[in-house]
C-alpha cells in the first residue's frame, strides 16, 4: 500500500495516479516525467514512483537530519540535572524531549523510504553516516546551554524553514511541525543568554566565553559555499537554499541580536558590506569541519561511545517487550 | 469513602492558625520533594530511553512531576514568604524530605517503571484524600494535579503488565526491582511527624494508617493478578523519624549535580 | 477511559501483553472543535495501548489536539483503483456543475418579462461563470 503519510497528500489520490511517472511506462519515460514534475515545483509522496537517485538522496538527507536530532540530544542532556532553577529545568527537559520527538518524526519519514530505524542507528554508531558538526563539541558551562538553544537552533531553523518547501512532501510536512516546535527553543535559549548577559560580571564572562568557543563551529555549520549548478539536492528541490544563502540569512538576523547585548563575536572581519548587502567574514576552517563530521571532533568519540553503551543498557527491553519492527 | 471538597469549612488563604503553619509546611515539602526527586531521576531517561517514542513519554512524566513539585514549592513559598527556587535548590541535602522510595537512584528501566507504578498508585491515594483538604489552596491544586496523574497511572500499569508478563529478563528484572524498592514503597504514605495536628485540622483529612490500608487493598489484587507480591514494608519506611530523612548516596550525588550551576552564585539570577 | 486498553490484567503464564513486535500506527488528530480528523503522522508501538500513549506524546504534548484516532497501519483498507473511484464515463448528472442552464434561464425570463431580475434564491448575483453553480441552492 502507499504510505499513509500520503493520506493527506498535496494532490488528491486520483490525480496522483494520473501523474505520468506513476503509470506503467519505460523507466526513461518515467524518469523524464518525474524530473519535469519536480523541476516545475511538483511534490513527491512516499507512494509515488521515484528514480533511485532521488530516493537515495532524500533518504541520505533525512537520515542525517534524524541522526543530528538524536545526537544533538547529548550535549544538552549533560545539563538536565544541573539546570539552576525549576523553570530552566522544565524548559531544558522539554527542549531535549522535542529533539527526541523530532528524531522520531524524521526516522519515521526515513523508515517509510525503506530503511529500518535500527539499521540507521547501527550505521550512525558505526560511523557510516554523519551528524551535524556542532554536536561533536563538548559543553563546558551553563552558558553553552543558552548559546546552543539560541544560536545552534537558530542556524538549524533557518535551514529547516527552507525545507518546508522540499519536493519530498512527507519531509516538508514534518518540517512544518518541527519549525513550529523549535521556535520555542530559540526563545528559551535567548532568555538564558540575555539573563546571563544582564547578570553578574562572572555570568557575563561565562556567556562571552561560550560564544567565543561556539562561533567557529556555528560559521561552519551550513557547510562551505557550493556551486548551485552542481548541487543535486538543490536540483531535485530536496532543499531550496545553498549553504551560503543560509549562512547569510543567519548572520543577518542574529549578529545584530548578539551585538545589542554588548557581546562580541570572535571574528574581526565580520561586517555587513553596505554595497553588496552581504556579510563578510573570515574564512571558516573547512578542514576542521571535514575532520569533525567524520568523527574526529573533540567529543565525537565520547558521544558515540555513550550512545553505544546506553543502547546496550536497554537492548533487553527492545528485544523482549517491544520486539523487532515488523513491516506493514 | 471519599472526602468531598467543599463540604468542610475551608481554611481560606491567610486564615491559617499559626500553630498549623509548620505542620502544613512539612506536608507541602514532603509532596514537593517527592515529585522533585522522582522528576529528576525520570528526567535522566530523556534522550536514552529504550525506544524513541517511549523516550518522549518518559520525559513528559518527568516534566509533570517537576511541574507539580514547582506548584507545591510555590504554595510553600506563599506560606513562608519565601521563593520557590530558593526552597527547591538552596537547602542543605539533609533538609530534603522526599520519601525513601524515591531515594534509590534511577536504576534500569525495570526499576524505573516499578518505582513509578508504586509511587503513582500510592500518590493517587494520598492526593485523593488531599483533594478534600480544609486548606483551600492545597485542595485546589491537588484537584488539578490529580487530572495529570491519570496518565501516569495508565502508563505505569501498562509497563508493569508488560514487564510481568514477559518471562525471562523482563520479569527477572522486575522481581529484582520489586525486592529492592518494594520494602520502601509505603514511605510515600508514612505519617509526618506532626500528622496528628494536620488530621485534627482536616488539612490531611485521612490518617496515614488508613491511607496505607487503602493503597494495599488497591494494589494487592493487581500484583496478585500478575503473580507478584509486595515484599513486607521496611520498618524505616513507616517510621516518621526515618521515612523521609537519612538520604543515601544516590540522592547526595544528585544534589551535587543540581547544585553545580546554581551553587556558583546563589544570589545571582539564572 | 482510553480506548484500546488491554482488558483486565493477564494471568501469569498467559501470552505476554503486547504484540510480537513493533508496528506502525497512524495518528489522526482534530485540532479544533468542528474540524475534521486529519492525518498527523505515525508512531511505532508493540500494541494499541502503547501506541495511544505515544500518539499523545508525539501529537499533543503541547496540547495541540482535541482528539486523536490511532489505527494500525495494517488495518487501513485502501482503495486507489481509478476504475472504481473515478469511472471513465460521464457522471456529470451527479454534480452541480453538470447543470448549466444560464441560456435557458435567460430565455425563460425574457418570456415573462423579468429579464433583469435575479432568480429568487436570495443570493447575491454571481459572475456569469458561476451561474450554473448559483442554482444549486
Amino acid at each position: 500500500m502507499t504510505d499513509p503519510l500520503a493520506l493527506d497528500p498535496v494532490l488528491p489520490e486520483r490525480e496522483r495516479s494520473r501523474l505520468p511517472f506513476n503509470q506503467e511506462r519505460s523507466h526513461d519515460e518515467r524518469y523524464r516525467a518525474f524530473e519535469e514534475h519536480v523541476l516545475a515545483g511538483g511534490k513527491v509522496e512516499a507512494g509515488d514512483w521515484m528514480p533511485d537517485e532521488y530516493r537515495t538522496s532524500v533518504l541520505r538527507f533525512v537520515e542525517m537530519h534524524a541522526n543530528s536530532e538524536l545526537m544533538g540530544v547529548l550535549p544538552e542532556r549533560d545539563w538536565i540535572l544541573r539546570a539552576p532553577t525549576l523553570r530552566r529545568k522544565l524548559a531544558l527537559t522539554a527542549k531535549i524531549q522535542d529533539e527526541v520527538g523530532h528524531a522520531q518524526l524524521l526516522y519515521r519519514v526515513a523508515e517509510d523510504l525503506g530503511k529500518p530505524r535500527e539499521a540507521m542507528i547501527d550505521d550512525l554508531l558505526a560511523g557510516r553516516t554523519k551528524f551535524h558538526n556542532v554536536f561533536h563539541y563538548p559543553t563546558r558551562t551553563w552558558a553553552d546551554i543558552g548559546v546552543i538553544a539560541w544560536l545552534v537552533d537558530a542556524a538549524a531553523i533557518v535551514a529547516q524553514q527552507a525545507l518546508r518547501d522540499s519536493s519530498y512532501a512527507p519531509y516538508a510536512r514534518t518540517m512544518k511541525k518541527i519549525c513550529w516546535e523549535e521556535s520555542v527553543h530559540i526563545m528559551h535559549g535567548r532568555d538564558v543568554v540575555v539573563t546571563l548577559a544582564a547578570g553578574t560580571p562572572a555570568q557575563r564572562a561565562m556567556v562571552q566565553e561560550a560564544l567565543d568557543r561556539w562561533w567557529p563551529p556555528l560559521m561552519q555549520m551550513h557547510g562551505p559555499r557550493s556551486d548551485r549548478a552542481k548541487d543535486r539536492d538543490l536540483y531535485w528541490r530536496i532543499k531550496a537554499k545553498t549553504s551560503e544563502e543560509l549562512r547569510q540569512e543567519f548572520l543577518g538576523i542574529y549578529v545584530p541580536r548578539v551585538r545589542e547585548l554588548g557581546l562580541t563575536l570572535p571574528d574581526p572581519e565580520l561586517r555587513l558590506d553596505p554595497d553588496t548587502h552581504q556579510w563578510r567574514y573570515a574564512e571558516p576552517d573547512w578542514a576542521e569541519l571535514r575532520s569533525v563530521v567524520t568523527g574526529h571532533g573533540p567529543a565525537s568519540e565520547a558521544r558515540i561511545g555513550f550512545r553505544v553503551a546506553q543502547r546496550e543498557e536497554t537492548r533487553w527491553v527492545r528485544e523482549t517487550i517491544l520486539g523487532p519492527v515488523m513491516a506493514a | 469513602m471519599t472526602v468531598q471538597a467543599g463540604r468542610r469549612a475551608g481554611i481560606e488563604p491567610g486564615a491559617l492558625d499559626s500553630a498549623l503553619q509548620a505542620p502544613l509546611g512539612e506536608l507541602l515539602l514532603a509532596l514537593a520533594d517527592d515529585d522533585f526527586v522522582l522528576g529528576f531521576a525520570d528526567s535522566e531517561w530523556t534522550g536514552i530511553a529504550p525506544h524513541l517514542e517511549e523516550d518522549v513519554a518518559m520525559s513528559s512524566l518527568a516534566q509533570d512531576e517537576l511541574g507539580h513539585a514547582s506548584a507545591y514549592y510555590g504554595l510553600l513559598a506563599g506560606l513562608t514568604a519565601g521563593d520557590a527556587d530558593r526552597i527547591a535548590y538552596d537547602r542543605p541535602a539533609e533538609a530534603f524530605r522526599h520519601c525513601r522510595l524515591v531515594d534509590h537512584g534511577r536504576g534500569d528501566w525495570a526499576r524505573t517503571m516499578t518505582r513509578r507504578w508504586l509511587y503513582d498508585t500510592a500518590n493517587a491515594v494520598r492526593l485523593e484524600a488531599l483533594a478534600g483538604s480544609t486548606d483551600r489552596l492545597l485542595a485546589d491544586l491537588v484537584v488539578k494535579v490529580r487530572r495529570e496523574e491519570t496518565y501516569h497511572l495508565l502508563h505505569g500499569e501498562a509497563w508493569l503488565e508488560r514487564l510481568a508478563s514477559h518471562a525471562g529478563e523482563p520479569r527477572r528484572r522486575l522481581l529484582e526491582a520489586l525486592e529492592l524498592v518494594g520494602p520502601d514503597a509505603p514511605s510515600v504514605l508514612a505519617p509526618l511527624p506532626d500528622e496528628a495536628a494536620l488530621v485534627a485540622a482536616g488539612i490531611q483529612p485521612i490518617p496515614s494508617v488508613e491511607l496505607i490500608e487503602r493503597w494495599s487493598a488497591r494494589i494487592g489484587p493487581v500484583l496478585a493478578g500478575l503473580g507478584l507480591a509486595l515484599p513486607p514494608a521496611a520498618p524505616a519506611a513507616l517510621d516518621p523519624a526515618t521515612a523521609r530523612s537519612g538520604h543515601g548516596p544516590a540522592f547526595l550525588a544528585l544534589y551535587t549535580e543540581f547544585s553545580l550551576v546554581r551553587g556558583l552564585d546563589r544570589a545571582a539570577t539564572w | 477511559m482510553l480506548p484500546g486498553r488491554a482488558a483486565g490484567a493477564p494471568e501469569p503464564g498467559d501470552a505476554p501483553v503486547g504484540g510480537p513486535g513493533l508496528e506502525p500506527f497512524e495518528v489522526f488528530r482534530q485540532e479544533r472543535e468542528g474540524e475534521p480528523m486529519r492525518h498527523g503522522g505515525s508512531v511505532v508501538a508493540p500494541d494499541p495501548t502503547l501506541a495511544l500513549h505515544y500518539a499523545r506524546e508525539l501529537y499533543s504534548r503541547r496540547g495541540e489536539s482535541l482528539r486523536l484516532w490511532v489505527i494500525r497501519r495494517a488495518d487501513i483498507v485502501e482503495l486507489d483503483d481509478q476504475d472504481l473511484l473515478n469511472p471513465p464515463l460521464d457522471r456529470s448528472f451527479k454534480k452541480p456543475g453538470g447543470y448549466v442552464m444560464r441560456d435557458k434561464l435567460a430565455q425563460a425570463r425574457e418570456r415573462t418579462g423579468q429579464a433583469k431580475r435575479v432568480a429568487s434564491t436570495g443570493r447575491r448575483p454571481k459572475p456569469p461563470a458561476a451561474a450554473g453553480e448559483a442554482e444549486q441552492g
